[in-house]
Protein backbone atom coordinates (compact mmCIF):
# COMPACT_ATOMS: atom_id res chain seq x y z
CA UNK A 1 0.00 0.00 0.00
CA UNK A 2 2.40 2.20 0.75
CA UNK A 3 4.30 1.62 -2.18
CA UNK A 4 0.87 2.40 -4.37
CA UNK A 5 0.73 5.73 -2.16
CA UNK A 6 4.17 6.94 -3.19
CA UNK A 7 2.92 6.32 -7.04
CA UNK A 8 0.00 8.18 -6.17
CA UNK A 9 2.19 11.10 -4.84
CA UNK A 10 4.02 10.76 -7.60
CA UNK A 11 2.21 11.23 -9.87
CA UNK A 12 0.06 14.04 -8.35
CA UNK A 13 3.73 15.98 -8.27
CA UNK A 14 4.35 15.12 -11.58
CA UNK A 15 0.58 16.73 -12.50
CA UNK A 16 1.03 19.69 -10.58
CA UNK A 17 4.29 20.63 -10.57
CA UNK A 18 4.60 22.92 -13.81
CA UNK A 19 1.64 24.66 -12.88
CA UNK A 20 3.22 25.56 -9.13
CA UNK A 21 6.12 26.66 -11.78
CA UNK A 22 4.09 28.91 -13.68
CA UNK A 23 2.44 30.71 -10.96
CA UNK A 24 5.49 31.19 -8.97
CA UNK A 25 7.72 33.21 -11.00
CA UNK A 26 7.67 36.19 -12.63
CA UNK A 27 8.60 36.40 -16.46
CA UNK A 28 11.79 38.04 -15.91
CA UNK A 29 13.47 35.15 -14.92
CA UNK A 30 14.53 33.26 -17.50
CA UNK A 31 14.57 29.01 -17.57
CA UNK A 32 16.85 26.37 -18.17
CA UNK A 33 15.91 23.37 -19.81
CA UNK A 34 17.79 20.45 -18.99
CA UNK A 35 16.72 17.17 -20.90
CA UNK A 36 18.71 14.70 -17.97
CA UNK A 37 19.25 11.06 -17.72
CA UNK A 38 16.40 9.30 -14.99
CA UNK A 39 19.12 8.32 -12.89
CA UNK A 40 20.01 12.39 -12.07
CA UNK A 41 16.70 12.91 -10.81
CA UNK A 42 17.37 13.31 -7.19
CA UNK A 43 20.51 15.03 -7.43
CA UNK A 44 19.64 17.54 -9.91
CA UNK A 45 16.74 18.38 -7.66
CA UNK A 46 18.95 18.91 -4.89
CA UNK A 47 21.11 20.89 -6.57
CA UNK A 48 17.99 22.99 -8.55
CA UNK A 49 17.98 25.55 -5.57
CA UNK A 50 21.63 26.35 -5.36
CA UNK A 51 21.88 26.68 -9.03
CA UNK A 52 18.32 28.80 -9.12
CA UNK A 53 19.97 31.29 -6.02
CA UNK A 54 23.13 31.72 -8.13
CA UNK A 55 22.14 32.67 -11.30
CA UNK A 56 18.64 33.58 -11.34
CA UNK A 57 17.85 30.75 -13.79
CA UNK A 58 14.98 29.19 -13.51
CA UNK A 59 15.94 25.15 -14.18
CA UNK A 60 12.83 23.19 -15.50
CA UNK A 61 13.87 19.11 -15.38
CA UNK A 62 13.02 17.25 -18.36
CA UNK A 63 14.05 13.60 -17.34
CA UNK A 64 13.49 10.42 -18.48
CA UNK A 65 15.64 7.57 -20.47
CA UNK A 66 18.44 8.81 -22.26
CA UNK A 67 17.12 7.01 -25.31
CA UNK A 68 13.93 9.12 -25.04
CA UNK A 69 15.64 12.37 -24.57
CA UNK A 70 17.84 11.48 -27.42
CA UNK A 71 15.01 10.89 -29.75
CA UNK A 72 13.28 14.03 -28.45
CA UNK A 73 16.04 16.08 -29.73
CA UNK A 74 16.78 14.50 -32.73
CA UNK A 75 12.58 15.35 -33.15
CA UNK A 76 13.77 19.05 -32.49
CA UNK A 77 12.57 18.99 -28.71
CA UNK A 78 14.05 22.06 -27.23
CA UNK A 79 16.06 21.65 -24.24
CA UNK A 80 19.02 23.92 -23.54
CA UNK A 81 21.46 20.93 -22.01
CA UNK A 82 21.46 17.13 -22.34
CA UNK A 83 23.01 14.94 -20.05
CA UNK A 84 23.03 11.36 -21.20
CA UNK A 85 24.11 8.08 -19.19
CA UNK A 86 26.08 6.72 -22.03
CA UNK A 87 28.07 7.99 -24.95
CA UNK A 88 25.72 6.31 -27.30
CA UNK A 89 22.89 8.43 -26.86
CA UNK A 90 25.21 11.62 -27.27
CA UNK A 91 27.00 10.33 -30.39
CA UNK A 92 23.56 9.65 -31.36
CA UNK A 93 22.06 13.56 -31.38
CA UNK A 94 25.79 14.59 -32.00
CA UNK A 95 23.76 16.70 -34.95
CA UNK A 96 22.27 18.67 -32.44
CA UNK A 97 24.61 19.76 -30.10
CA UNK A 98 27.44 21.95 -29.71
CA UNK A 99 30.69 19.74 -29.83
CA UNK A 100 32.85 22.16 -28.01
CA UNK A 101 30.89 22.16 -24.73
CA UNK A 102 30.78 18.29 -24.62
CA UNK A 103 31.96 17.37 -21.37
CA UNK A 104 32.13 14.08 -19.10
CA UNK A 105 30.70 14.95 -16.33
CA UNK A 106 29.71 12.24 -14.10
CA UNK A 107 30.69 8.37 -13.74
CA UNK A 108 28.90 5.75 -12.55
CA UNK A 109 28.36 2.06 -11.42
CA UNK A 110 26.58 -1.16 -11.77
CA UNK A 111 24.50 -2.65 -8.93
CA UNK A 112 22.12 -5.68 -8.79
CA UNK A 113 18.93 -4.84 -6.51
CA UNK A 114 16.55 -6.80 -5.19
CA UNK A 115 13.04 -6.37 -3.51
CA UNK A 116 13.60 -5.11 0.44
CA UNK A 117 11.45 -8.19 1.65
CA UNK A 118 13.53 -10.71 0.04
CA UNK A 119 17.30 -8.99 0.92
CA UNK A 120 20.15 -11.34 0.29
CA UNK A 121 23.66 -10.56 -1.21
CA UNK A 122 25.40 -11.95 -4.13
CA UNK A 123 29.06 -13.21 -4.35
CA UNK A 124 29.09 -12.66 -8.09
CA UNK A 125 26.43 -11.68 -11.18
CA UNK A 126 26.17 -15.44 -11.72
CA UNK A 127 24.05 -15.23 -9.10
CA UNK A 128 21.11 -14.78 -11.14
CA UNK A 129 21.62 -17.96 -12.09
CA UNK A 130 20.05 -19.20 -9.15
CA UNK A 131 16.65 -20.65 -10.44
CA UNK A 132 15.04 -18.47 -7.39
CA UNK A 133 15.40 -15.44 -9.21
CA UNK A 134 12.72 -15.57 -11.74
CA UNK A 135 12.92 -12.13 -13.00
CA UNK A 136 15.32 -9.85 -13.90
CA UNK A 137 14.23 -6.04 -14.99
CA UNK A 138 17.09 -3.86 -17.05
CA UNK A 139 16.95 -0.85 -19.28
CA UNK A 140 15.84 -1.91 -22.86
CA UNK A 141 19.09 -3.57 -24.00
CA UNK A 142 18.22 -1.94 -27.38
CA UNK A 143 18.79 1.71 -26.52
CA UNK A 144 18.29 2.32 -22.25
CA UNK A 145 21.59 3.30 -21.40
CA UNK A 146 21.44 0.93 -18.07
CA UNK A 147 20.45 -1.85 -20.40
CA UNK A 148 22.99 -1.43 -22.86
CA UNK A 149 25.65 -1.63 -19.90
CA UNK A 150 23.87 -4.58 -18.22
CA UNK A 151 23.84 -6.36 -21.63
CA UNK A 152 27.70 -5.52 -22.36
CA UNK A 153 28.52 -6.68 -18.58
CA UNK A 154 26.67 -10.24 -18.63
CA UNK A 155 27.89 -10.54 -21.85
CA UNK A 156 31.42 -10.25 -20.38
CA UNK A 157 30.85 -12.75 -17.45
CA UNK A 158 29.57 -14.86 -20.52
CA UNK A 159 26.11 -15.60 -18.61
CA UNK A 160 23.81 -13.04 -21.46
CA UNK A 161 22.65 -16.19 -22.89
CA UNK A 162 21.72 -17.74 -20.06
CA UNK A 163 19.74 -15.28 -18.25
CA UNK A 164 17.75 -14.14 -21.51
CA UNK A 165 14.32 -15.52 -20.83
CA UNK A 166 14.47 -14.03 -17.16
CA UNK A 167 15.43 -10.74 -18.63
CA UNK A 168 12.16 -7.40 -18.79
CA UNK A 169 13.41 -4.81 -20.55
CA UNK A 170 11.89 -1.55 -18.84
CA UNK A 171 11.75 1.64 -21.03
CA UNK A 172 14.06 3.64 -18.32
CA UNK A 173 16.61 2.54 -15.37
CA UNK A 174 13.93 3.74 -12.90
CA UNK A 175 11.24 1.63 -14.20
CA UNK A 176 13.48 -1.50 -14.15
CA UNK A 177 14.04 -0.34 -10.29
CA UNK A 178 10.51 -0.11 -9.89
CA UNK A 179 9.66 -3.39 -11.11
CA UNK A 180 12.16 -4.80 -8.04
CA UNK A 181 10.77 -2.37 -5.80
CA UNK A 182 6.79 -3.63 -6.91
CA UNK A 183 8.18 -7.36 -5.90
CA UNK A 184 7.47 -7.88 -9.72
CA UNK A 185 10.89 -8.87 -10.12
CA UNK A 186 12.89 -10.99 -8.34
CA UNK A 187 16.20 -8.49 -9.20
CA UNK A 188 17.01 -5.79 -10.97
CA UNK A 189 20.67 -4.78 -12.84
CA UNK A 190 20.20 -0.76 -11.84
CA UNK A 191 23.05 1.69 -10.87
CA UNK A 192 24.57 1.91 -7.70
CA UNK A 193 22.82 5.98 -7.25
CA UNK A 194 19.41 4.42 -8.28
CA UNK A 195 19.27 1.77 -5.17
CA UNK A 196 19.98 4.59 -2.64
CA UNK A 197 16.70 6.25 -3.93
CA UNK A 198 14.49 2.96 -3.48
CA UNK A 199 12.50 2.65 -0.33
CA UNK A 200 12.13 -1.15 -1.11
CA UNK A 201 14.86 -2.33 -2.74
CA UNK A 202 18.34 -3.09 -1.38
CA UNK A 203 21.86 -3.40 -2.95
CA UNK A 204 22.61 -7.54 -3.73
CA UNK A 205 26.29 -6.77 -5.32
CA UNK A 206 27.98 -3.60 -6.64
CA UNK A 207 29.64 -4.00 -9.53
CA UNK A 208 32.64 -1.67 -9.33
CA UNK A 209 33.62 0.25 -12.27
CA UNK A 210 37.26 -1.56 -12.33
CA UNK A 211 35.53 -5.04 -13.60
CA UNK A 212 32.03 -3.50 -15.00
CA UNK A 213 31.87 -1.43 -17.59
CA UNK A 214 32.82 2.36 -18.19
CA UNK A 215 29.87 4.70 -17.39
CA UNK A 216 30.17 8.38 -18.15
CA UNK A 217 27.63 10.49 -18.64
CA UNK A 218 28.53 12.98 -21.44
CA UNK A 219 26.66 16.77 -21.30
CA UNK A 220 27.02 19.26 -23.76
CA UNK A 221 24.39 22.38 -25.01
CA UNK A 222 22.00 22.01 -27.41
CA UNK A 223 21.65 24.00 -30.49
CA UNK A 224 17.83 24.38 -30.64
CA UNK A 225 17.63 25.78 -26.98
CA UNK A 226 16.25 29.06 -26.75
CA UNK A 227 18.64 29.65 -24.04
CA UNK A 228 21.85 28.42 -24.97
CA UNK A 229 23.75 30.78 -22.67
CA UNK A 230 21.79 29.26 -19.50
CA UNK A 231 22.59 25.91 -20.75
CA UNK A 232 26.39 26.89 -20.61
CA UNK A 233 25.63 28.30 -17.12
CA UNK A 234 24.45 25.28 -15.99
CA UNK A 235 27.03 23.16 -17.58
CA UNK A 236 29.63 24.87 -15.66
CA UNK A 237 27.94 24.99 -12.40
CA UNK A 238 27.64 21.15 -12.86
CA UNK A 239 30.91 20.86 -12.85
CA UNK A 240 31.92 22.88 -9.99
CA UNK A 241 33.46 21.60 -6.95
CA UNK A 242 30.20 22.41 -5.18
CA UNK A 243 28.09 20.32 -7.17
CA UNK A 244 30.43 17.42 -7.64
CA UNK A 245 30.33 17.38 -3.54
CA UNK A 246 26.66 16.91 -4.07
CA UNK A 247 27.31 13.93 -6.81
CA UNK A 248 29.85 12.29 -4.98
CA UNK A 249 27.90 12.46 -2.05
CA UNK A 250 24.94 10.35 -3.90
CA UNK A 251 27.26 7.57 -5.24
CA UNK A 252 28.44 8.96 -8.74
CA UNK A 253 32.12 9.03 -9.17
CA UNK A 254 33.97 12.60 -10.76
CA UNK A 255 34.88 11.04 -14.17
CA UNK A 256 38.25 10.11 -14.41
CA UNK A 257 39.77 11.34 -17.87
CA UNK A 258 40.39 8.83 -20.53
CA UNK A 259 44.02 8.58 -21.87
CA UNK A 260 44.45 7.45 -25.47
CA UNK B 1 8.01 -8.99 -42.19
CA UNK B 2 9.99 -10.84 -39.83
CA UNK B 3 8.99 -13.27 -37.90
CA UNK B 4 9.19 -11.24 -34.93
CA UNK B 5 6.62 -8.83 -36.19
CA UNK B 6 4.47 -11.69 -37.40
CA UNK B 7 4.79 -13.22 -33.71
CA UNK B 8 3.69 -9.81 -32.15
CA UNK B 9 0.72 -9.16 -34.52
CA UNK B 10 -0.22 -12.98 -33.99
CA UNK B 11 0.10 -12.74 -30.57
CA UNK B 12 -1.81 -9.35 -29.81
CA UNK B 13 -4.42 -10.75 -32.05
CA UNK B 14 -4.87 -13.94 -29.49
CA UNK B 15 -5.13 -12.24 -26.42
CA UNK B 16 -6.84 -9.56 -27.90
CA UNK B 17 -9.58 -12.29 -28.60
CA UNK B 18 -8.90 -13.83 -25.63
CA UNK B 19 -9.95 -10.78 -23.00
CA UNK B 20 -12.48 -10.32 -25.18
CA UNK B 21 -13.51 -14.21 -24.45
CA UNK B 22 -12.69 -13.32 -20.71
CA UNK B 23 -14.80 -10.13 -20.08
CA UNK B 24 -17.86 -11.65 -22.10
CA UNK B 25 -19.94 -13.66 -18.90
CA UNK B 26 -19.17 -11.42 -16.44
CA UNK B 27 -19.91 -8.32 -18.55
CA UNK B 28 -23.08 -9.29 -19.98
CA UNK B 29 -23.86 -10.62 -16.16
CA UNK B 30 -23.32 -6.95 -14.76
CA UNK B 31 -25.25 -5.21 -17.38
CA UNK B 32 -28.46 -7.13 -17.12
CA UNK B 33 -28.29 -6.53 -13.50
CA UNK B 34 -27.59 -2.67 -13.76
CA UNK B 35 -30.38 -3.03 -16.70
CA UNK B 36 -33.04 -5.16 -14.93
CA UNK B 37 -31.98 -5.07 -11.22
CA UNK B 38 -32.17 -2.45 -8.22
CA UNK B 39 -29.95 -3.08 -5.68
CA UNK B 40 -28.23 -1.30 -3.16
CA UNK B 41 -24.54 0.27 -3.98
CA UNK B 42 -26.07 0.25 -7.83
CA UNK B 43 -24.32 3.72 -8.55
CA UNK B 44 -21.48 2.66 -6.73
CA UNK B 45 -21.17 -0.48 -9.07
CA UNK B 46 -21.91 1.88 -12.39
CA UNK B 47 -19.24 3.88 -11.78
CA UNK B 48 -16.58 1.26 -10.91
CA UNK B 49 -17.41 -0.37 -13.90
CA UNK B 50 -17.10 2.94 -15.83
CA UNK B 51 -13.53 4.20 -14.07
CA UNK B 52 -11.36 2.21 -16.69
CA UNK B 53 -12.95 4.46 -19.38
CA UNK B 54 -11.95 7.79 -17.98
CA UNK B 55 -8.33 6.86 -15.50
CA UNK B 56 -6.18 7.31 -17.30
CA UNK B 57 -4.64 3.88 -18.74
CA UNK B 58 -1.32 4.24 -16.67
CA UNK B 59 -2.99 4.89 -13.54
CA UNK B 60 -5.38 1.61 -13.98
CA UNK B 61 -2.47 0.00 -14.80
CA UNK B 62 -0.63 0.65 -11.69
CA UNK B 63 -3.41 -0.22 -9.58
CA UNK B 64 -3.31 -4.07 -11.36
CA UNK B 65 0.35 -3.62 -10.53
CA UNK B 66 -0.30 -3.65 -7.01
CA UNK B 67 -3.15 -5.81 -7.14
CA UNK B 68 -1.03 -8.78 -8.67
CA UNK B 69 2.12 -8.11 -7.79
CA UNK B 70 3.79 -10.39 -5.43
CA UNK B 71 3.33 -7.68 -3.01
CA UNK B 72 -0.17 -7.38 -3.41
CA UNK B 73 -3.35 -8.59 -2.46
CA UNK B 74 -4.26 -10.67 -5.19
CA UNK B 75 -0.86 -11.23 -6.28
CA UNK B 76 0.10 -12.65 -3.08
CA UNK B 77 -2.62 -15.28 -2.99
CA UNK B 78 -1.40 -16.04 -6.40
CA UNK B 79 2.24 -16.82 -5.79
CA UNK B 80 1.16 -18.76 -2.52
CA UNK B 81 0.03 -21.67 -5.52
CA UNK B 82 2.94 -20.63 -7.59
CA UNK B 83 1.52 -18.51 -10.48
CA UNK B 84 2.95 -15.71 -11.66
CA UNK B 85 0.47 -12.62 -13.18
CA UNK B 86 2.86 -9.57 -13.48
CA UNK B 87 5.43 -9.64 -16.90
CA UNK B 88 3.67 -12.53 -18.13
CA UNK B 89 0.91 -13.21 -21.28
CA UNK B 90 -1.64 -13.65 -18.43
CA UNK B 91 -1.03 -9.92 -17.41
CA UNK B 92 -1.81 -8.85 -20.76
CA UNK B 93 -5.28 -10.56 -21.35
CA UNK B 94 -6.37 -9.18 -17.84
CA UNK B 95 -5.35 -5.44 -18.69
CA UNK B 96 -7.12 -5.54 -21.85
CA UNK B 97 -10.18 -6.77 -20.21
CA UNK B 98 -10.24 -4.57 -17.55
CA UNK B 99 -9.80 -1.89 -20.33
CA UNK B 100 -12.60 -3.48 -22.48
CA UNK B 101 -15.20 -4.35 -20.15
CA UNK B 102 -16.89 -1.03 -19.66
CA UNK B 103 -17.43 -0.64 -23.26
CA UNK B 104 -19.04 -4.49 -23.34
CA UNK B 105 -21.25 -3.65 -20.29
CA UNK B 106 -22.47 -0.21 -21.50
CA UNK B 107 -23.45 -1.03 -24.91
CA UNK B 108 -24.53 -4.79 -23.58
CA UNK B 109 -26.73 -2.64 -21.28
CA UNK B 110 -28.39 -0.63 -23.87
CA UNK B 111 -29.39 -3.45 -25.24
CA UNK B 112 -30.88 -5.52 -22.51
CA UNK B 113 -32.95 -1.87 -21.70
CA UNK B 114 -34.49 -2.39 -25.17
CA UNK B 115 -35.67 -5.39 -24.70
CA UNK B 116 -39.82 -5.05 -24.04
CA UNK B 117 -40.51 -5.77 -20.81
CA UNK B 118 -43.91 -7.12 -21.49
CA UNK B 119 -42.43 -10.12 -23.65
CA UNK B 120 -40.80 -11.33 -20.69
CA UNK B 121 -43.23 -11.03 -18.73
CA UNK B 122 -45.80 -12.63 -20.94
CA UNK B 123 -42.69 -16.01 -20.81
CA UNK B 124 -43.18 -15.65 -17.26
CA UNK B 125 -46.93 -16.03 -16.87
CA UNK B 126 -46.39 -19.24 -19.23
CA UNK B 127 -44.52 -20.78 -16.44
CA UNK B 128 -40.66 -19.70 -17.45
CA UNK B 129 -38.53 -19.82 -14.36
CA UNK B 130 -36.18 -16.39 -14.52
CA UNK B 131 -33.01 -18.54 -16.34
CA UNK B 132 -35.37 -19.84 -18.84
CA UNK B 133 -36.45 -16.18 -19.54
CA UNK B 134 -33.41 -14.92 -19.67
CA UNK B 135 -32.02 -17.53 -22.04
CA UNK B 136 -34.88 -17.66 -24.59
CA UNK B 137 -36.14 -14.33 -24.71
CA UNK B 138 -33.91 -11.64 -23.20
CA UNK B 139 -30.37 -12.88 -24.56
CA UNK B 140 -31.55 -13.37 -28.19
CA UNK B 141 -33.25 -10.15 -28.40
CA UNK B 142 -29.95 -8.03 -26.96
CA UNK B 143 -27.99 -10.47 -28.86
CA UNK B 144 -26.74 -7.57 -31.14
CA UNK B 145 -25.66 -5.10 -28.57
CA UNK B 146 -23.97 -7.91 -27.47
CA UNK B 147 -21.99 -8.66 -30.07
CA UNK B 148 -21.72 -5.12 -31.01
CA UNK B 149 -20.45 -4.72 -27.06
CA UNK B 150 -17.64 -7.48 -27.67
CA UNK B 151 -16.79 -6.09 -30.84
CA UNK B 152 -15.98 -2.71 -29.18
CA UNK B 153 -14.34 -4.58 -26.00
CA UNK B 154 -12.26 -6.25 -28.66
CA UNK B 155 -11.11 -3.35 -30.57
CA UNK B 156 -10.04 -1.47 -27.46
CA UNK B 157 -8.60 -4.98 -26.35
CA UNK B 158 -6.33 -4.61 -29.59
CA UNK B 159 -5.15 -0.93 -28.88
CA UNK B 160 -4.57 -1.20 -25.08
CA UNK B 161 -1.34 0.54 -24.19
CA UNK B 162 -0.51 2.14 -20.71
CA UNK B 163 -2.13 -0.48 -18.67
CA UNK B 164 -0.01 -3.35 -20.43
CA UNK B 165 3.24 -1.57 -20.54
CA UNK B 166 2.82 -1.11 -16.80
CA UNK B 167 1.57 -4.37 -15.36
CA UNK B 168 2.72 -6.83 -18.43
CA UNK B 169 5.97 -4.82 -19.64
CA UNK B 170 8.10 -4.89 -23.22
CA UNK B 171 8.65 -8.37 -23.00
CA UNK B 172 9.96 -9.24 -27.03
CA UNK B 173 8.20 -12.79 -27.25
CA UNK B 174 6.60 -13.04 -24.63
CA UNK B 175 4.03 -9.84 -23.84
CA UNK B 176 5.38 -7.17 -26.54
CA UNK B 177 1.83 -6.28 -28.10
CA UNK B 178 1.17 -4.35 -31.30
CA UNK B 179 0.93 -0.93 -29.13
CA UNK B 180 3.44 -1.41 -26.87
CA UNK B 181 5.56 -2.36 -29.43
CA UNK B 182 5.19 0.68 -32.04
CA UNK B 183 6.59 2.69 -28.50
CA UNK B 184 9.61 0.41 -27.86
CA UNK B 185 11.03 0.34 -31.13
CA UNK B 186 10.70 3.90 -31.55
CA UNK B 187 12.03 4.56 -27.99
CA UNK B 188 15.28 2.76 -28.96
CA UNK B 189 15.24 4.05 -32.41
CA UNK B 190 14.29 0.82 -34.83
CA UNK B 191 12.06 3.05 -36.69
CA UNK B 192 11.71 0.51 -39.57
CA UNK B 193 9.84 -2.05 -36.72
CA UNK B 194 7.88 0.35 -35.17
CA UNK B 195 6.79 1.73 -38.93
CA UNK B 196 5.81 -1.88 -40.02
CA UNK B 197 3.65 -2.46 -36.76
CA UNK B 198 2.32 0.70 -37.43
CA UNK B 199 0.58 -0.32 -40.92
CA UNK B 200 -0.61 -3.57 -39.32
CA UNK B 201 -2.06 -1.79 -36.84
CA UNK B 202 -4.24 0.54 -39.35
CA UNK B 203 -4.98 -2.31 -41.54
CA UNK B 204 -6.18 -4.46 -38.32
CA UNK B 205 -8.42 -1.27 -36.93
CA UNK B 206 -9.65 -0.63 -40.63
CA UNK B 207 -10.94 -3.77 -41.18
CA UNK B 208 -12.57 -3.90 -37.07
CA UNK B 209 -14.30 -0.96 -37.99
CA UNK B 210 -15.43 -1.64 -41.30
CA UNK B 211 -17.00 -4.99 -39.89
CA UNK B 212 -18.73 -2.75 -37.14
CA UNK B 213 -20.26 -0.42 -39.20
CA UNK B 214 -21.37 -2.79 -41.69
CA UNK B 215 -22.97 -4.97 -38.85
CA UNK B 216 -24.43 -1.57 -37.54
CA UNK B 217 -26.04 -0.67 -40.61
CA UNK B 218 -27.68 -4.26 -40.85
CA UNK B 219 -29.34 -3.76 -37.32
Amino acid sequence: MTLLLRWLVLAACLALAPRADAQGRGASNRQVVVSAAVSLTEVLQQLAPAYQAKTGDRLVLNLGASNTLARQISFGAGADLFISADEAQMNAVAAYIDPATRVDLLANQLAIAVPDDRPRTMMSARDLLDPAIRRIAIGDPAAVPAGVYARQYLQTIGIWSDVASKLVPAGSVRLALMAVESGAADAGIVYHTDVATAAHAREALLIPSTNGPRIVYPAAVVRAGKNPEGGRRLLAFLGSPDAIAVFTRAGFIAPVPVRN
Amino acid sequence: MTAEIRDIAIFTTVAALAATAVMLVPGVAIAWLLARRRFPGKAIVETVVSLPLVMPPVATGLMLLWLFSRRGPLGALFDRIGIEIVFTPAAVVIAMSVMGLPLLIRTARAGFEQVTRRYEQIAETLGAGPWRVFSTVTLPLATRNILAGAMLGFSRALGEFGATIVVAGSIPGRTRTLAVGIYSFTETGQDRQAAILLVISVSIAFVAVLASNRMAREA
